[in-house]
């Protein structure tokens, strides 16, 4: 009964304006990065990869990179270390555990980036405990804020694959503990754990807010160099910015891809774990 | 001692209790099936076995041996699961040899044994698939090989035919029986479905609320029910309920529409006179005529014949004595010979009737 | 652990047992001790010391007077910015986001459908300093579309219309909260079967009828969830903010970042205050959400 012959007229100015929207600022970002000069009209007036180049000739580029890059790894080797065991242990051995851990791992959604600094500085940073400003604090900060994009792939998964019976075929077979992980669990959880490692990378390689309230300067971060410049030297600014929104969105594209993998091998209907990723996504680079 | 003894096992779960004092010995070869409503026990029964429970009480001796606290993954039991349990992450060929790798069994006896394997179980050219690229019944014919890949000494089946469809569970029943006559080995199989229990059993476990309710053969479980929850949830029965005026001479009255049913004595002192009692009678066991046609059965009366439904090799006919139904089995070759609203003539023997107490009645649990 | 469908009913049974039962009650939560202690460390105890913190005046005694503070100049301001902001936010993305939702679900191709999904998947993480530095070249006072406006219609965006004001600030948020309008209202529209459509016509309701009866009600868990959810990302945003306008517009956030710049610690009790109530806040839209969002799985089905 819908309208077999769509009006080609709205529903095409619809997602007109809506790409042009989503596009133009990314777009524009891109383009502000290789441009000569851009402030006197539409079309910049030249071409060039200076921007790039003055960006890499500063050595703070490097550090801050690196930076962001071991506190992401850190972040997300500290969270699959803690956070996969716990979520197979509950999911396992302690099913009454259940509501609490649902619970726990919806908890950090209500906790922005600036209360979570403010408490723990409160809490930490107060003498004999000056803790709360090495960068230590901060990856324990990061596994907890990014807790529910790594819990919840994970369970997810288990549940996919329903994980105790096959644990028990495992066993009936003469499995040992270790064979049973390793050859059994591992491998068919791993889509989960893979989409929540690198959406939890994603988002700790742009955070700023926490980065900035708890390290500051201690232990600069590439999205706190980024808005350095953009007070500083817009242009320089793009091109960090350009970088930062190439690796969000390539980290974007390899989840996708890797939920769909996950999902073709179990052949589950599970269109919900994707958009559970995605809803809330991104945690407080806001 | 057999060879699998099950001896006082309890198990309970906080509060419920879901296993009670189940005894059972199991010879080497047998085919045993755990029949019964959802929520009786066999399933925990069965995992206790398996050693995914511990009993709470009782012990469980496999050849002689004492394996009631010995962890799952040493017991040398295949099992089979409902849902197949295949690992997704295997191709059919690796799931089957998995146990074999553990077995550290050479790279060319592996593929011996898978080989056969999949051969025995009808699969040969599905090893290099995955498991969401097989049907159902492929699926559970891999998890078969599997399980028997390491030469298990006991085979333990849960409900393995539930998830599958009618056709394919017929076939796939048989399947199994055969395979498992063939190898010979000891096996325990769970199933709610009474007609698959008592197809392709040695011997059929009934229970009922963690009990168990009758041991016996197909055919002693059928014809000779011990109790009434085993008489009706095994196949259909009539049920009359009375009262028992004369136990020497077993003769147990209706209450309504007054009529005397002779069953056989009752000499053994469970029932006495003025008991309020069942009489269970099978619909095959009752034999239709003609009025006025000399039967010989001490039991005779006459009813009207209801309806007549065609349920393939046997017509069942309902019919109606005062308001009271019964049902009675016929071939279908003679289904001609009776007519709806005809008035026709039902006798049973004696030996037909199965007296029950009327206290231990069955309720809404299948 | 037990399976459901094994329990018999609830029969007494003698309490030897308990013992046993309890050390195995012990044993299963060892294991989730590092990460519940994490937990703790993380996030119960800093809050816990928030909320005794904003009860305790600069005496130590225990005090109202951070609180009614809160009612007044700049912390009332930023609250009320802050949740006029989020609000409005939450309603422009919720409604923008279900039209484009409904639009991009009609899409005839499922491989277009597929690259609207991941479109959105990717700009819903361009946020952040990256997105309000994007807007201040579209729209800043020397923006792309600023110079174009200016010099193809005449039009001088700014400053009426400034990316570093209010409604700069709306636009630029309302940038991060529609794709995840749109992710999160894909399903649901999935979700409205057809054939519930096709009954409706079949009973004579027409294509109004069907959606006010109908379609908007079944669909109204996923609006709602999506009002919340899109209320408290609004809420707790920090870094798009501070990038356009650093501390200069009142916002809880951005005042909850003043206080907590530079090393002495400017009013500490007001600080905890507001974090409370910005954790009061969030924590009642998420619950709602969660609890929306549920229904709305269910309905799913």
């Amino acid at each position: 009964m819908a309208a077999v012959k769509k009006n080609s007229f709205i529903p095409g100015l619809v997602i007109g304006s809506f790409l042009f929207y989503m596009l133009i600022p990314i777009l524009a970002t891109y383009v502000f990065s290789i441009a000569n000069r851009w402030d006197r009209s539409i079309l910049p007036e030249g071409l060039t990869l200076e921007w790039y180049k003055v960006a890499f000739a500063d050595p703070w580029f490097f550090i801050v990179f690196k930076h962001s890059l071991i506190l992401s790894i850190t972040t997300v080797f500290a969270s699959v270390i803690i956070i996969v065991p716990t979520a197979y242990w509950v999911h396992l051995r302690n099913p009454k555990a259940r509501p609490l851990f649902d619970l726990i791992s919806t908890i950090p959604f209500a906790i922005p980036g600036v209360v979570l600094s403010l408490g723990l500085i409160r809490l930490y940073a107060r003498p004999p405990l000056m803790l709360a400003r090495t960068p230590a604090m901060l990856v324990a900060a990061y596994v907890i804020f990014t807790m529910p994009f790594m819990y919840r792939p994970v369970v997810n998964s288990l549940e996919a694959v329903n994980i105790r019976v096959l644990t028990e075929a495992a066993q009936s077979l003469g499995s040992s503990w270790l064979r049973t992980i390793t050859q059994v669990i591992l491998p068919n959880i791993l889509p989960g754990i893979l989409s929540g490692g690198l959406l939890v990378f994603a988002i700790i390689f742009g955070e700023f807010t926490i980065a900035t309230f708890l390290v500051g300067a201690r232990y600069k971060t590439f999205p706190m160099q980024l808005v350095y410049y953009t007070r500083r030297d817009g242009r320089i600014a793009s091109a960090y910015s350009v970088i930062s929104f190439t690796i969000a969105w390539v980290s974007s594209l390899i989840i996708i891809w890797v939920v769909a993998w996950g999902a073709k091998r179990t052949s589950a209907r599970n269109s919900q774990s994707t958009k559970d990723l995605t809803t809330a996504s991104t945690g407080d680079q806001r | 001692m057999s060879y699998l003894d099950l001896i006082h096992l309890d198990k309970a779960f906080d509060e419920a209790i879901a296993v009670r004092d189940f005894n059972l010995q199991v010879e080497q070869g047998e085919f045993v099936s755990l029949l019964g409503p959802s929520g009786c026990g066999k399933t925990t029964t069965l995992r206790m076995v398996a050693g995914f429970e511990t009993p709470d009480t009782g012990s469980i001796f496999l050849s002689g041996k004492d394996i009631t606290s010995m962890p799952p993954n040493r017991r040398g039991m295949g099992m089979v699961f409902q849902s197949y349990a295949l690992f997704p992450n295997m191709t059919a060929w690796n799931n089957v040899a998995f146990g074999l790798r553990i077995a550290r069994l050479s790279t060319s006896e592996i593929k011996t044994r898978v080989t056969e394997l999949l051969d025995l179980v009808g699969l040969s050219d599905v090893g290099h698939k995955y498991s969401n690229e097989l049907s159902g019944g492929q699926q559970q014919r891999v998890a078969l090989a599997r399980a028997l890949a390491n030469e298990p000494k006991v085979l333990l089946l849960d409900e393995p035919l539930s998830a599958l469809d009618a056709v394919v569970r017929v076939s796939l029943r048989h399947e199994i029986r055969r395979i498992q006559t063939a190898l010979g080995i000891t096996t325990i199989y769970v199933t709610h479905d009474q007609e698959e229990a008592l197809s392709i059993s040695d011997r059929v476990v009934v229970m009922r609320r963690a009990v168990i309710e009758q041991i016996g053969t197909p055919e002693e479980i059928y014809v000779q029910p011990d109790t009434h929850f085993v008489a009706t949830f095994v196949g259909t029965i009539n049920q009359f309920p009375g009262i028992l005026v004369d136990a020497p001479r077993g003769l147990v009255t209706n209450i309504s529409p007054n009529w005397t049913i002779s069953a056989q004595p009752i000499t053994d002192g469970k029932l006495k006179n003025g008991d309020a009692v069942t009489v269970l009678i099978r619909p095959d066991e009752i034999h239709l005529s003609h009025i006025e046609t000399v039967v010989n059965e001490e039991n005779s009366l006459t009813a009207v014949v209801k309806s007549i439904t065609l349920l393939g090799a046997v017509t069942r006919l309902n019919l109606d004595l005062d308001g009271h139904p019964i049902i009675v089995d016929i071939k279908t070759v003679d289904r001609g010979r009776f007519f709806l609203d005809e008035h026709v003539q039902f006798s049973f023997t004696r030996e037909a009737c199965s007296v029950m107490s009327d206290i231990d009645t069955v309720s809404n649990d299948i | 652990m037990c399976r459901d469908d094994e329990l018999s009913e609830v029969q007494i049974k003698p309490g030897s047992r308990d013992m046993s039962r309890k050390k195995t009650l012990l044993f299963n939560w060892i294991p989730l001790l590092p990460f519940l202690i994490l937990c703790l460390a993380i996030m119960i105890l800093p809050l816990f010391f928030m909320l005794q913190g904003s009860f305790t005046g600069s005496d130590g005694e225990f005090t109202l007077e951070h609180y009614s503070k809160m009612g007044a100049s700049i912390y009332a301001l930023s609250f009320k910015n802050s949740i006029l902001l989020s609000g409005l936010t939450a309603i422009l993305g919720v409604i923008i986001g279900l039209i484009v939702g409904y639009f991009i679900f009609q899409l005839i191709s499922k491989r277009s459908k597929e690259m609207m999904t991941a479109l959105c998947d990717v700009t819903s993480n361009f946020s952040g300093a990256p997105l309000a530095f994007a807007f201040i070249i579209v729209l800043g006072s020397n923006g792309v579309l600023t110079l174009a406006a200016q010099k193809y219609l005449a039009w001088e965006i700014y400053p009426t219309f400034s990316i570093y004001s209010f409604w700069g600030l709306v636009l630029v948020y309302t940038y991060f909260q529609l794709p995840l309008m749109v992710l999160l209202i894909i399903p649901a529209i999935a979700g409205l079967k057809r054939e519930w459509r096709e009954a409706a016509y079949g009973m004579g309701a027409n294509s109004h009828q069907y959606w006010r009866y109908v379609g908007i009600p079944v669909l109204t868990p996923a609006i709602l969830s999506g009002l919340l959810l899109l209320f408290a990302n609004s809420f707790g945003a920090y870094a798009t903010a501070y990038t356009l306008t650093e501390f200069r517009y009142p916002l809880v956030t951005l005042q909850l970042g003043f206080l907590l710049t530079g090393e002495v610690f400017r009013d500490p009790g007001a600080g905890d205050a507001m974090g409370i109530l910005t954790l009061i806040l969030m924590g009642i839209s998420i619950l709602f959400y969660q609890l929306a969002a549920r229904r709305g799985r269910k309905w799913q089905q």
